[in-house]
C-alpha cells in the first residue's frame, strides 16, 4: 500500500506563488500540503531579476499591474522585511529614447499613485558612478531589490510552522478524478521512487511555466506562453539602487542590485518546454550590447555566470506577439469548474514576483468560497519572521565580513548559529569566501533529505560568488562526509550535481576573468579531485 | 569620504586562487590574520555599494607586496588591503603610537637634532619599559640610531651640472639614520661623473600607508609628485636608495593617486643599484673597482621583489673582483617598516625573522648586504653579522683603487 495523506487542499508548485497559497490557506485554518517537483524556488521564482517592482514600469501600458505592483510593494516591505532591501530605483531617459514618454509616464505614475521625484543629473551620476553620464532625466522611484530564495523559504517556513506540509522534490505524476471532480493527486519522490496519494478536494495548480503540463493531468486544455528570459549576474554590485531605462519596457533594460552582486536582463523569447533553460550566447551579446545605454562597458565588465527562466504568462486571446512584452503581468485565476467543468481544480498563473502575495489572496479567496470557510485574509499584515539578526554574534570571534552576513541573513536561525559558533572551532570555518559563509550557517540551514548542495545554495548563497563553488562545494561536501550528513556516494553526486549546474551558466559568459575562473574549476574538480561523469571522486 | 569610496576596480579580476595568501608571509606566519585575498580583492567586493566592513586584523599586514608579486590576474593587492587600513582607522581611531610611528619623517628631524641624548635614551632600559606602558612600542625592539650631523646638514646641491642628472630621494632613513648611505650614493655617482641634485621632498609616505594614514599619505604622495616632475621634465633621472621608497614611486603612487602626472613620474625612478646596472648595459659605468675578497649575504629587501627588477644589487656587487656574494633568499625579514616596533607586534616580528636570522647563521659570510634601512635593523637585532648597503661597498671599491690606475 502506497502511503496516504489526507488534506482540504493540495498547491502544486514550490515557488513563491504556491508558497504564498500555501501560507494564506494556513493563516486561515485550511489544512493543506505543497508539493514540489524539486526544491523551493527551482523554476522561475529563482530565475528573476528579484526586483520588487514599484509598479512604474507598468504605468504607461499596464495600469492594473502598475498598481498592484505598487501596492504589494509597499506590503512586502513590512510583511516579508528579512528578504526586501528597500534599495529605491531610478529610472533614467538615455539620448536614443523618446522624450514624449517621459512626460507620459511621469503622468501615468501620477495617475496611478507611484512617487516619482526627478533627481539632477550630476546627483544621479554621483549615487551611481557606473550609470551612463548622457542621461538626460531621472527619476526616483521606490523600486527595492527582493531576494526570492529566502522570500520562498520564509514564507513556506511560516507556513509548516503553522501546521502546513511541505513535499520537495516530489513529481506529481497523476491527478485523480472521481466523476467531475478532483479526488487525489499521486507524487512520485524523484529520489527513490516512492509514491504516494494525496486525498483532497481540492487542486490549486500554482506550477509556473508548468502549469500546462499539471492541466494536462487533470484532462484540462491550458494554453500559457512560456516567455523565456535571459538574464546575468555582474561579478560585483555595481550599483546602490534599482536603475531602469526610461523608456517602453523592452529588453535590457534593468540593473538590479542583489547582495554581493548586481543582475542585469531581459530577454523575452517564447519557447515550448519549461524545462528550456537553454542559453545562446547570441542573446546575451544582444542583450549586453543593449545594456550600453545605461552602463556603458557593461559589455567589458566580469560576469559571473547567465541564467533563463520562463514567465508563465496567460491571456484569453491568442496573441502571435513572440517577445511576450505585450501580454499582460497581471494574475490569472481560473476556476476549472466554470471554465471547463471540473469541480476542485484552480490554476492560478501569470502575475509577478511582486504580486505573489495578491496572486495568493485571490486564489484563497476562491478556495474559502468553494470550501465555505469565512476567513478574511491577513497577510497584508501578517508579518513573516524577519532575518535581522543585529541582536546576536556580539561576542563571536569571526571575520566581520561574516558577521555581517549573519547580522542580515541569520534570521531565526540566530540563535543557533551563534551557539554553535561560540562553542565549536571549527563551526567558524568560512566554507564559502566569496559569501562569506560559515560551517556553522550550513549546519543550520541544510534542509531534511538527500544531502544537495544546489539545495544549500538556495539557504545560503553558497557557491553563489565569482568562483562559483570551485572552492566552498567540495570543502561542504567533505565536511558533510565526515560528519556523517551525507554518505560518499551522496556528496559525489551533490558534487557533479552541483559543478555541472555551475559550469553550464559560466560556460556562457566565459570570456577574460570568467574563462580562467572556469577552467580553474574544472581542473580541480576533474583534475586534481578526480571528478568525473559517473566514477567516483578522490573528495 | 574619499578613502573608503576609493574606485579600484582590479579586485574584478581576482580568481580566488590563493596565491597571494600562500605567499603572505604574515599568513605563513599566523592564523590570526584573514590574508590578503580576503582583506583585499574580497572585502573590496563585498563593499562596493554596499556597507563599510572594518576588519581590525588589516592591522597585521605590513603592506610588503608579495601579494602584488604572486597575482596571476594584476589585482592591486597591496592598494586594497592600504585601503582597508584607512578604513580601519577611520572606524577606529588611530593610535598615538602609530601617528608617531607613521611620522618618521618628523621624528627624524627630532631625533638627529638631539642625537646622542636620543641614541643613548633609547638603550636605556627602564625608559625603553615606560615607552612600551605608554606608547606601545616594545621595550626590546632596537631602535636604528639618528645622527646629528644628517644628511641635509652635509648636502644640499639643488642642481646638477652633468650632462647624465641624477635627482636623488634620500628618504627618511639615509637623511637622518645613514647619511653614510646617501653621501656613499653621491660618491658613487662621482665615480661615474654624474652630478647629483637633491630635491625638496617629504616622507615618501609608505609609513603613513602602513598606518591607515592614507590622507597624509597622498598629500606627501602629491608632494613629491609636483616637485620631482620638475626635474624629470629637464631631463632628470630620480634615483633612490630606499627600496620602500622606490616602490612607492613606481607603484603605489600610480596605484593610489590614479594620476597621469604620477604614471608619468614613475617611469623616471631607479633603484640605485638598478640605475647603476642600466649605466653598466649601456657601457657608461665605471668598473674600475679595486678588489674586495669577501664573501657575503644578500638580503633581499621585499619592496625591492615586489619592483619586478631582478636582483640589481647582486648584478652590479659581482663586478666587484673578488666579491663573492650569495643571495640568501630568506622571505621577509619581520620587521616590515614600523610594524616590528610595535609592541603587539613584535612576537610576530620575531617569529617573521626567523628563517632569516637562521639563514644568516647558516651562510656565516663576511657581513650581510641588503638596500632596507628597516631590513637592516631587523638583521641588526637578530644577528651578529655586520650590516652594509651596496653603495656603502661600492664606495670603497671605487676608493680602493690606486690613484694611478
Amino acid at each position: 500500500m502506497r502511503p496516504i495523506i489526507e488534506t482540504e487542499v493540495v498547491v502544486i508548485g514550490g515557488g513563491v506563488t504556491g508558497v504564498g497559497v500555501l501560507r494564506d490557506l494556513t493563516l486561515r485554518g485550511i489544512k493543506a500540503v505543497l508539493v514540489e517537483q524539486r526544491d523551493f524556488v527551482h523554476g522561475t521564482s529563482s530565475r528573476n531579476h528579484g526586483l520588487l517592482h514599484s509598479g512604474a514600469r507598468y504605468a504607461v501600458r499596464d495600469e492594473e499591474a502598475a498598481i498592484e505592483s505598487y501596492r504589494e510593494n509597499l506590503i512586502l516591505k513590512k510583511t516579508v522585511p528579512g528578504s526586501v532591501e528597500a534599495t529605491g530605483g531610478i529610472f533614467a531617459k538615455v539620448p536614443e529614447d523618446n522624450d514624449d514618454y517621459v512626460a507620459k509616464w511621469v503622468k501615468a505614475c501620477a495617475k496611478v499613485g507611484i512617487p516619482t521625484k526627478e533627481i539632477p543629473v550630476a546627483e544621479a551620476i554621483k549615487q551611481e558612478p557606473y550609470l551612463n553620464k548622457q542621461v538626460q532625466a531621472v527619476y526616483h522611484v521606490p523600486d527595492g531589490a527582493v531576494d526570492p530564495f529566502t522570500l520562498a523559504i520564509d514564507v513556506a517556513a511560516d507556513a509548516i510552522t503553522r501546521g502546513a506540509k511541505v513535499l520537495t522534490y516530489s513529481e506529481v505524476v497523476a491527478i485523480n478524478k472521481k466523476g467531475s471532480a478532483v479526488s487525489s493527486v499521486t507524487v512520485s519522490n524523484r529520489y527513490t521512487g516512492e509514491k504516494t496519494d494525496i486525498h483532497t478536494n481540492l487542486v490549486i495548480n500554482a506550477a509556473g511555466p508548468w502549469g500546462s503540463q499539471v492541466a494536462a493531468l487533470a484532462e484540462v486544455p491550458l494554453k500559457l506562453i512560456n516567455n523565456k528570459g535571459m538574464l546575468t549576474v555582474m561579478n560585483h554590485r555595481i550599483n546602490k539602487q534599482v536603475i531602469n531605462r526610461l523608456r517602453m519596457p523592452g529588453d535590457a533594460d534593468i540593473f538590479v542590485p542583489a547582495h554581493n552582486v548586481t543582475i542585469f536582463g531581459t530577454t523575452g523569447r517564447n519557447v515550448e518546454s519549461p524545462e528550456d533553460f537553454s542559453l545562446d550566447r547570441h542573446e546575451l551579446e544582444q542583450m549586453l550590447k543593449e545594456g550600453e545605454a545605461l552602463v556603458p562597458g557593461v559589455t567589458e565588465m566580469r560576469m559571473i555566470r547567465a541564467f533563463t527562466g520562463s514567465r508563465p504568462l496567460y491571456q484569453d486571446t491568442d496573441d502571435s506577439d513572440s517577445s511576450g512584452r505585450n501580454v499582460t503581468r497581471g494574475l490569472a485565476l481560473l476556476d476549472h469548474s466554470t471554465r471547463d467543468g471540473l469541480d476542485g481544480f484552480i490554476t492560478i498563473t501569470g502575475g509577478k514576483l511582486t504580486t505573489f502575495r495578491y496572486m495568493a489572496e485571490k486564489t484563497v479567496d476562491l478556495v474559502c468560497e468553494k470550501l465555505g470557510v469565512n476567513v478574511a485574509c491577513t497577510t497584508h499584515e501578517e508579518p513573516v519572521s524577519h532575518r535581522d539578526a543585529k541582536q546576536f554574534f556580539k561576542e563571536t570571534d569571526i571575520a566581520p565580513a561574516a558577521k555581517t552576513k549573519l547580522f542580515h541573513w541569520a534570521g531565526k536561525n540566530a540563535k543557533e548559529i551563534e551557539t554553535s559558533l561560540n562553542n565549536e572551532t571549527e563551526d567558524k570555518i568560512v566554507v564559502c569566501e566569496c559569501e562569506q559563509i560559515t560551517w556553522a550557517e550550513i549546519k543550520a540551514a541544510m534542509p531534511d533529505g538527500r544531502f544537495n548542495l544546489t539545495d544549500i545554495r538556495r539557504r545560503t548563497r553558497l557557491g553563489m560568488g565569482p568562483c562559483q563553488g570551485t572552492f566552498c562545494n567540495q570543502r561542504v561536501a567533505a565536511l558533510a562526509v565526515e560528519k556523517g550528513l551525507a554518505t560518499q556516494e551522496e556528496a559525489d553526486w551533490a558534487l557533479r550535481d552541483a559543478v555541472t549546474n555551475r559550469v553550464k551558466g559560466m560556460g556562457v559568459v566565459a570570456t577574460g576573468e570568467t574563462s580562467k575562473q572556469l577552467q580553474m574549476m574544472e581542473t580541480i574538480y576533474k583534475v586534481s579531485l578526480g571528478l568525473n561523469e559517473e566514477g567516483k571522486s578522490n573528495v | 569620504m574619499h578613502e573608503l569610496s576609493f574606485h579600484e576596480t582590479t579586485f574584478e579580476k581576482c580568481l580566488k586562487c590563493n596565491a597571494c595568501t600562500v605567499s603572505c608571509p604574515i599568513s605563513n606566519t599566523t592564523l590570526d590574520f584573514g590574508g590578503p585575498k580576503h582583506l583585499g580583492p574580497e572585502l573590496k567586493r563585498m563593499m562596493d555599494h554596499q556597507e563599510v566592513i572594518d576588519d581590525s586584523r588589516i592591522e597585521l599586514c605590513t603592506l610588503c607586496g608579495t601579494c602584488d608579486t604572486s597575482c596571476p590576474e594584476n589585482v592591486h593587492v597591496s592598494t586594497l588591503t592600504s585601503y582597508a587600513k584607512a578604513i580601519h582607522a577611520k572606524e577606529k581611531g588611530t593610535k598615538f603610537r602609530d601617528i608617531v610611528l607613521s611620522n618618521a619623517e618628523l621624528v627624524g628631524k627630532l631625533a638627529s637634532t638631539f642625537a646622542p641624548i636620543t641614541n643613548m635614551t633609547m638603550k636605556i632600559k627602564p625608559v625603553r619599559k615606560v615607552m612600551q606602558m605608554v606608547l606601545g612600542i616594545h621595550a626590546d625592539r632596537q631602535f636604528p640610531s639618528y645622527e646629528f650631523s644628517n644628511f641635509k646638514r652635509r648636502y644640499n646641491k639643488k642642481h646638477a651640472t652633468t650632462e647624465r642628472k641624477v635627482a636623488y630621494f634620500t628618504g627618511c632613513y639615509a637623511t637622518y639614520n645613514a647619511p653614510d648611505v646617501a653621501g656613499s650614493f653621491i660618491k658613487v655617482m662621482e665615480y661615474n661623473g654624474i652630478d647629483v641634485a637633491i630635491p625638496e621632498q617629504k616622507c615618501c609616505g609608505v609609513p603613513m600607508f602602513a598606518n591607515g594614514q592614507m590622507k597624509q599619505g597622498l598629500k606627501n604622495a602629491q608632494f613629491n609628485t609636483n616637485s620631482l616632475l620638475e626635474y624629470t621634465r629637464q631631463g632628470y633621472d630620480i634615483v633612490m636608495t630606499c627600496t620602500s621608497c622606490t616602490s612607492a614611486f613606481k607603484k603605489e603612487y600610480a596605484s593610489y593617486l590614479k594620476t597621469e602626472e604620477a604614471k608619468e613620474l614613475a617611469r623616471h625612478i631607479y633603484d640605485a643599484d638598478e640605475y647603476l646596472r642600466i649605466l653598466n648595459e649601456e657601457g657608461e659605468l665605471n668598473t674600475n673597482f679595486a678588489t674586495i675578497n669577501a664573501k657575503v649575504g644578500y638580503y633581499a629587501p621585499c619592496h625591492m621583489k615586489g619592483q619586478g627588477i631582478g636582483n640589481p644589487a647582486m648584478d652590479i656587487l659581482e663586478l666587484i673582483p673578488g666579491f663573492e656574494i650569495q643571495d640568501m633568499a630568506a622571505g621577509c625579514c619581520g620587521q616590515c617598516g614600523t610594524f616590528g616596533f610595535k609592541e603587539e607586534k613584535y612576537p610576530y616580528s620575531l617569529e617573521l625573522g626567523k628563517t632569516m636570522a637562521t639563514a644568516v647563521e647558516e651562510l656565516d659570510a663576511d657581513y650581510t648586504v641588503t638596500e632596507c634601512g628597516m631590513c637592516k635593523n631587523q638583521l641588526d637585532q637578530l644577528t651578529n653579522k655586520q650590516v652594509k648597503h651596496p653603495m656603502q661597498i661600492l664606495k670603497s671599491a671605487y676608493e680602493k683603487v690606486p690613484v694611478n690606475s
